[in-house]
């Protein structure tokens, strides 16, 4: 199953550690698991147990224009995209669940 | 094609995530699904004439000629507006009742409480 | 002669919602150069736009903050 999430909250929020915990848990299960960050959300590729779930095999894609008002460096593995890759997730996966 | 619903319901001045809500919802109709807005509780304030710029916001104004351009449904709850004795609206929203919010959010295959 | 769009000033996704309009009154095959000063557009605006199955001809950068993206229509 494929299975999108989108987040919105930065990484002090208890989202994240939600988040982390139902990616490993579906990607230990083999579900396809695809994170959106926007708005503050953007954040949480500053925290390394967030971008630990890149290893697991979990697609993230950021809004870069949020990242870019955020004036936040760029990370290896993460897809610095748009709008329209939320939209792309939206449309692809089974299940979607948003943190916000 | 999806039926995407996002659901606004925060007080608008003091933050950014109305205004990210809707820019969202204006992403969300590139892959041609169908997208609806939701106004609930203190987000129907954000559906109303207001002046933001008289405390340095910007106004949404484009973010709702855009929406209404790609023809998304902007839907805003009734029950919530009488709470709050709200009645101007803005020109491109509906009103409607509870029930038909019910109805939106049940049959939409994501929904996105922003 | 390529149609031209001036987008200096717009943002995600307004960038690529603009230019998607513009290719929808085109025919296929004919060429819009858009411009841009919004950086992050100018990465994913060209990929979307490939996605989409269009063809990118060329990114020009015109200045510090201005680029100009070359499509043909699918």
């Amino acid at each position: 199953m494929k299975l999108g999430i989108l987040l919105t909250t930065s990484p002090e929020n208890e989202n994240t550690s939600t988040v982390i915990s139902i990616s490993s848990a579906a990607r230990e299960q083999g579900h396809d698991v695809s994170i959106f960050l926007m708005y503050d959300g953007v954040y949480n590729i500053q925290k390394k147990e967030f971008t630990d779930l890149i290893e697991k095999g979990v697609n993230i894609a950021v809004c870069a224009f949020n990242v870019e008002q955020r004036n936040i460096a760029r990370v290896d593995g993460i897809l610095f995209g748009s709008q329209y890759d939320h939209a792309c997730i939206a449309g692809e996966v089974d299940r979607f669940i948003s943190f916000g | 094609m999806k039926k995407i619903t996002v659901i606004v319901r925060n007080l608008p001045m003091n933050t950014r995530r109305n205004a990210e809500a809707l820019r969202m919802s204006v992403g969300l109709t590139l892959r041609e699904d169908k997208v609806t807005v939701i106004f609930l509780d203190d987000g129907v304030y954000s559906a109303t004439q207001t002046k933001p710029e008289l405390i340095n916001l910007k106004p949404l104004t484009k973010e709702f000629e855009v929406l209404s351009m790609l023809k998304c449904t902007l839907l805003v709850d009734r029950l919530s507006m009488e709470k709050r004795g709200i009645s101007n609206l803005l020109g491109n929203v509906m009103p409607v009742q509870r029930d038909e919010i019910v109805k939106t959010i049940t049959e939409s295959d994501i929904v996105i409480p922003f | 002669m390529a149609v031209e769009l001036d987008l200096k000033g717009e943002v995600c996704p307004y960038t690529f919602v603009k230019t998607k309009l513009k290719l929808e009154e085109l025919e296929s095959g004919e060429e819009l150069c858009v411009t841009f000063d919004h950086a992050p557009a100018v990465e994913n605006v060209p990929r979307s736009l490939k996605n989409e199955g269009h063809k990118i001809m060329g990114i020009e950068q015109k200045g510090e903050h201005l680029w100009i993206v070359r499509i043909r229509k699918a």
